[in-house]
């Protein structure tokens, strides 16, 4: 006869005990999981919203979305579109009221040009915010190439001014040699006007003495007309003849003379036109110093700091201090 | 090709920043080197150094006939003898810039030595000496519309503070708070606070006092003034003594104090 079995002792309840751990341990589980999904955000609200870029390079699923350097949601979902790739963006709900209409995404980076990528995301003008997968406008970011393109745009204009200035630096240069060349020219014609000049003064003399004879004979002619009527037509006659000699000498002397004004006339204004050359070229260059002294990066070698100590009416408290 | 052409660009711009300037002669070239070395000098708190560099630019400036360099060596050299404690050889070296009348020195460097020489009176107590030198800087500066008017309007209110006329301080350092901060100048601004503090806490308003005082303490921890704050602190005690906090007068005391002997040890 076969002996019935009886379990031991120590296994009494046995599948009560066991279903009690299988509780626990499931219980223990999804604890773990609703502790990693509340840790993942997966109970928190999110709100989608998207956009278009024709290039996602640099986004990637997961990036933070951020609102004045504070993260709002994350790159939840991109998939190909008809004009590039459509980005959405999961926002967390409650942060959704301060994104108004017109808000628009840009690609930056957390340092500027080097960093973590993130999508910023700068707000709009608008009154209402956004609504539930709303598109909005995207901003590329740049890059190093845009950066140094856009200050190659901005230093073009200052390279310009400098080239200007060289320029000027240069005609002005050209103006002071051609007033030079001109001054040169008029001071070697200079001893050609002495002499001329000097003639002027000879021919001056000779027709004075001349006048002066003229003088004497008309003198001696009226003393001896009444002694010697026979003679006095010879002698009137050789007078008229002297007169006329001394009014000729006269008006070729007087003729020379303008002659002279004439030559010398030129040689007046072209040294006047050589000191108005002179004067402008050194007003030009006094303006083109006055402007190098003004362009960047000119300007700082022009600086003169003043060396003087600043002057603190704090130095008149020192000894009061001293005395309390 | 275009970062290419690009960091060209810039490699050529920066270029340009590094050129040379102009060289000045050798004897400008000592002056401005010593007078220079005389700036950092007082910045490092070694003012018998700073003393002789300013000495050296100054037989330098002489020697080279150049009034506005021995002018502003000469208030220099002024500053240095003050913080020294040699207050004749201060007023000495002004006597040029301000009795020489056939030397060239500008209304400019003149009404500068004129503020020193108020600050000077002013520093020994003074005040109708200081009161004097600062009406002559002050109408000087207003023909010329000076940068040194909120320290002139200082100095008379601290000059009109010290006769027994805090109304008139607290109206003049007003007018130089204004200038100050219209000129972007914090630390006139915290001087002419720390003299409305003052007044007020003369006429017996201790709240008033208080709060300019410690608006000129936080300018003058910004400025990281040790003399300045140490100053305010003192002033901030005797109005806080005034107010009737003995607590906080105590704390500003003290720390007056720790500040005067971290001083101490440094020299």
């Amino acid at each position: 006869m076969a002996k019935t079995f009886t379990p031991p002792v120590r296994f009494t309840r046995l599948v009560l005990k066991v279903n009690a751990f299988l509780l626990i341990a499931l219980l223990l589980v999804a604890a773990f999981v609703g502790l990693v999904a509340y840790k993942q955000g997966w109970f928190i609200p999110q709100t989608g919203i998207s956009f278009v870029t024709r290039n996602s390079l640099g986004i990637n699923k997961g990036m933070p979305v951020k609102l004045y350097g504070f993260t709002i949601g994350t790159v939840s979902e991109m998939r190909l579109a008809q004009n590039g790739v459509a980005v959405k963006l999961s926002i967390i709900s409650s942060y959704l009221e301060r994104l108004p209409r017109g808000s628009r995404a840009k690609f930056a980076r957390e340092s500027g040009v080097v960093g973590a990528s993130v999508i910023e995301i700068i707000p709009g003008r608008g009154e209402q915010p956004l609504a539930e997968d709303e598109y909005i406008d995207f901003e590329p970011g740049r890059g190093l190439s845009e950066i140094i393109d856009d200050f190659r745009r901005q230093a073009v204009p200052a390279f310009n001014e400098i080239k200007q200035v060289m320029s000027q630096f240069s005609r002005s240069g050209e103006e002071v040699s051609g007033a030079m060349i001109t001054l040169r020219r008029e001071m070697e014609r200079i001893p050609e006007t002495h002499r001329a000049v000097q003639k002027l003064l000879e021919s001056a003399t000779r027709a004075s003495e001349s006048a002066t004879r003229a003088s004497d004979s008309v003198a001696r002619v009226s003393g001896t007309v009444e002694q010697a009527v026979p003679a006095l037509f010879g002698k009137l006659a050789m007078t008229l003849d002297s007169i006329n000699g001394a009014a000729g000498e006269i008006q070729r002397t007087g003729s020379e003379a303008q002659d002279l004004l004439r030559r010398v006339r030129p040689v007046v204004e072209h040294g006047e036109n050589a000191a108005r050359d002179a004067g402008n070229a050194a007003r030009d260059a006094g303006e083109v110093i006055a402007a190098a002294k003004r362009v960047w990066p000119l300007r700082e070698s022009f600086k003169q700091p003043d060396a003087l100590l600043p002057i603190d009416s704090f130095e008149a408290y020192g000894l009061a201090l001293r005395q309390k | 090709m275009k970062p290419p052409r690009a960091a060209l660009g810039l490699l050529l711009l920066l270029a340009g920043c590094g050129a040379p300037g102009p060289q000045p002669p050798a004897a400008q070239a000592r002056l401005a080197d010593a007078s220079q070395r005389g700036a950092s000098q007082v910045r490092a708190g070694d003012h018998a150094g700073a003393a002789r560099r300013y000495e050296e630019a100054l037989r330098i400036a002489r020697s080279l006939d150049d009034a506005d360099a021995e002018a502003v060596n000469s208030i220099n050299l002024s500053i240095v003898y003050q913080r020294m404690g040699r207050l004749a050889d201060a007023r000495a070296a002004l006597a040029p810039v301000l009795n020489d009348q056939r030397r060239a020195f500008s209304e400019t460097r003149r009404l500068q030595a004129e503020l020193r020489m108020a600050i000077m009176d002013l520093a020994a107590r003074d005040a109708g000496g200081a009161a004097s030198w600062a009406k002559r800087a002050r109408e000087r500066c207003q023909a010329l519309n000076c940068a040194q008017t909120a320290a002139i309007l200082n100095v008379q209110a601290q000059a009109a503070l010290e006769s027994g006329q805090p109304a008139e301080a607290i109206t003049l350092a007003n007018a130089a708070a204004d200038r100050a901060r219209s000129q972007d100048d914090p630390s006139e601004y915290a001087n002419a606070l720390r003299i409305v503090g003052r007044a007020r806490g003369a006429l017996g308003d201790a709240p008033a006092a208080v709060q300019a005082l410690e608006k000129a303490l936080e300018i003058d921890r910004e400025l990281a003034d040790p003399r300045k704050i140490m100053a305010d602190l003192l002033e901030l005690a005797h109005a806080s003594l005034a107010a009737g906090n003995k607590q906080a007068a105590r704390n500003y005391q003290e720390r007056a104090t720790a500040i005067n002997r971290a001083l101490r040890d440094e020299k």
